[in-house]
C-alpha cells in the first residue's frame, strides 16, 4: 500500500478558484504526478463540506468509485482517510484510491475562522451540542486551544517563548518554499510581540488562513512499482478521540495522540527515534508541543525544552525537522490542513523536497489534529514496506 | 441570586437566547433561579455536566437532578482579547475558565465577567454567578471567591 501520486493546487491566495476548482486542480496534477489517468481511480475520500459531498465531488471529476469515505472529523480527517484507504487497499476492497481536498477559505470567508465565535453558530442555527454551552461564553477556536496550552504551562512550565520557538522554525522552512503565505524570516520577540489572541496564544502562534487544495492518491505496492516514482509505503497508522469540545478534554495536556502514536509506530515497526522528519498539523504552536509528548518525541512536559534546545529541533539539521514546507503556521491552512501533511511527507521521502529536503529521509510521520485537539491520527510513511 | 454583570454582558443577542431542549431545561431555568442545576448519578455517584440520557463515566441510566454548590477550582483559562461577533467584541478583554466544580465529575466553562484579566490563576477558586437570559432562563458566570 503506497501513495503513488500527490498534487497540490495553486496557493496560497487564489481568488479566481472556487472550492472545488481547488479540489479539481490538485486531483489533475496528482493523477499527472503518479502518471494514472481518472479511470484508473476506483476509490474517493473527501470531507470538510455538507453531507454527500465525496458524491458530488466524484460527479463533477466524472468519477464512479466503487469505496467512498468521507470521515469528518476535523483537520485529521485526511489520516483517517489514509488509515481507511491502506486498509481497504489491504483488503482488495478498492485499488487506487484519491483523497482529495480544497478550500477557499480566505477567499471566501476571511482570516475569522479561529475568533468569529468558534467557527459558527450565528444565524440563529442550532448549535450541536455541546455548543450551545460554549458558544455563549464567548470561548473562540483560539481560546480553546490557549485553555489548553495554559493548563501545560501550568503542570510543566512551559514558556511562551518555547511555543514561540515552533512558530520561528516553521518560518524559517517556509521561506524556502516560494508558495507559503508568509516568508520572512521572525525572532521568537516578533511571536512574542505579535498582539494576544487569547492567552497565552499570540496572533503568530495562530496559523495562517489560506486558500489551497491537495490530493493524494494511493494504491497497490504492485502499482507503485509499475509508475514512475519511488513508493511511499504506509507502515503503519492508527486514530482516536477523547472529546469533542474543549471543556470535555479531560486533561488538556494529553491527546489521543498518546495512543494513536505507540499503536501506528507498533505497527510499523519504529520507535520515535527513527522518525526523520514530520509533518504535524500546527493549528497553533500548542497543538505541536503537546503531540510531540504524546508521541514519544519528548518525554511528557519536556517539549517545550524539545523544541527549543540544540538551536531548535524542528529545524533542518535538528532532531525532528518538522513541517518543512512552512506548515500552516507559516504556508498553507485552507481550513483544514491533514491532506497537505501527507503530501509534504511524501515529497521528502522521495527526496524531492528540494532546499527542503531532510538529506537520506526513509521514515515520516503524519500526524492531524481535528477539532478542539479532539480527534487525532497518526500515519508512518517509509521508502520501504513493513 | 441574579448578579449585576458588568457593562456589556447584559444584552443577549437572539442569536445567543438559550433555546433549552428536552433533557437540559432543567440547566437553564435553573440558571434563571440562581441555582446551578447539573446531575448526579445514582449508581457511580459522579456528577456531569451537560445533561445526558445517560452517564458519561458508568454508562448507566441511573441520572438525577441535583444542585451543585456553585463552588469550584479554574482547572485553565484564557484571556479573550479578540472575538470578532458581537455582543463579544465589545466585552474584549474577559476571561473564560474552565471549572471543575467540587461535584465531583462535572466541568464547566463559562465566563468570568468581573475578574480583571491578570487575576485569572489556575487553581484559583471561584463560584458561580448568575447572568439573566430572556424567558426567566439564565447564564452561568464564575466569579472569584
Amino acid at each position: 500500500m503506497c501513495i503513488v501520486g500527490v498534487g497540490l493546487s495553486d496557493g496560497p491566495v487564489t481568488p479566481d478558484l472556487s472550492a472545488v476548482m481547488l479540489e479539481a486542480q490538485s486531483f489533475r496534477r496528482a493523477l499527472d504526478d503518479a502518471g494514472l489517468e481518472k479511470d484508473d481511480i476506483d476509490g474517493l475520500a473527501s470531507a470538510g463540506y455538507g453531507g454527500m459531498h465525496e458524491v458530488a465531488l466524484a460527479e463533477y471529476l466524472g468519477l464512479a468509485p466503487t469505496w467512498l469515505e468521507s470521515s469528518s472529523v476535523g483537520g485529521s480527517s485526511f489520516e483517517f482517510h489514509a488509515m481507511h484507504a491502506y486498509r481497504a487497499i489491504q483488503n482488495g476492497d478498492a485499488d487506487t484510491i484519491a483523497i482529495v481536498y480544497g478550500n477557499n477559505q480566505l477567499s471566501a470567508s476571511g482570516r475569522t475562522l479561529g475568533t468569529g465565535g468558534g467557527g459558527g453558530g450565528r444565524g440563529g442555527m442550532a448549535l450541536p451540542l455541546p455548543m450551545s454551552y460554549e458558544f455563549p461564553t464567548g470561548l473562540t477556536l483560539v481560546g480553546a486551544y490557549a485553555m489548553a496550552a495554559q493548563r501545560h504551562m501550568h503542570e510543566y512550565g512551559t514558556k511562551p517563548e518555547q511555543l514561540a520557538s515552533i512558530s520561528v522554525q516553521t518560518r524559517e522552512h517556509a521561506a524556502r518554499n516560494p508558495n507559503a503565505m508568509y516568508r520572512d524570516p521572525i525572532t521568537v520577540d516578533d511571536v512574542m510581540s505579535s498582539r494576544l489572541v487569547a492567552d497565552p496564544l499570540h496572533k503568530l502562534d495562530c496559523c495562517v488562513i489560506s486558500d489551497g487544495g491537495c490530493c493524494v492518491i494511493m494504491s497497490t505496492e504492485e502499482r507503485a512499482r509499475d509508475l514512475g516514482h519511488r513508493p511511499v509505503f504506509v507502515r503503519g497508522a492508527a486514530g482516536g478521540t477523547t472529546h469533542h469540545s474543549i471543556a470535555a478534554m479531560a486533561d488538556m495536556t494529553r491527546t489521543a495522540a498518546a495512543v494513536s502514536g505507540p499503536k501506528a509506530f507498533a505497527e510499523a515497526g519504529i520507535t520515535p527515534a527513527d522518525v526523520d522528519m514530520f509533518a504535524m498539523y500546527d493549528s497553533f504552536t500548542y497543538t505541536v508541543l503537546v503531540v510531540l509528548e504524546d508521541l514519544g518525541f519528548a518525554p511528557k512536559g519536556e517539549g517545550g525544552a524539545f523544541v527549543s534546545d540544540n538551536g531548535g529541533n524542528l529545524r533542518l539539521g535538528g532532531a525532528l525537522p518538522t513541517n518543512t514546507d512552512g506548515g500552516g503556521l507559516s504556508a498553507t491552512h485552507p481550513g483544514m490542513r491533514g491532506l497537505f501533511l501527507l503530501c509534504e511527507a511524501t515529497r521528502q521521502l522521495r527526496g524531492e523536497a528540494g532546499a527542503s529536503q531532510v538529506p537520506g529521509a526513509e521514515i515520516a510521520v503524519a500526524h492531524g489534529s481535528g477539532g478542539w485537539l479532539s480527534t487525532q491520527a497518526t500515519v508512518v510513511l517509509g521508502t520501504e514496506g513493513n | 441570586m441574579a448578579e449585576a454583570a458588568p457593562a456589556g454582558w447584559t444584552e443577549v443577542p437572539k442569536w445567543l437566547v438559550p433555546r433549552p431542549t428536552k433533557e437540559d431545561r432543567e440547566y437553564w431555568e435553573g440558571a434563571g433561579r440562581g441555582e446551578l442545576r447539573i446531575q448526579r448519578c445514582l449508581t457511580c455517584g459522579r456528577h456531569q455536566h451537560y445533561a445526558r440520557m445517560l452517564c458519561s463515566h458508568c454508562g448507566k441510566q441511573t441520572l438525577e437532578w441535583v444542585t451543585a454548590s456553585g463552588r469550584g477550582t479554574v482547572y485553565s483559562f484564557t484571556v479573550i482579547r479578540q472575538n470578532g461577533v458581537p455582543p463579544f467584541n465589545e466585552r474584549i478583554p474577559f476571561v473564560v475558565a474552565t471549572v471543575d466544580l467540587d461535584e465531583d465529575g462535572a466541568r464547566l466553562i463559562a465566563p468570568m465577567p468581573e475578574l480583571a484579566p491578570d487575576e485569572a490563576r489556575v487553581g484559583m477558586r471561584v463560584r458561580a454567578a448568575f447572568r439573566p437570559a430572556p424567558e426567566g432562563l439564565g447564564f452561568v458566570d464564575f466569579a472569584a471567591e
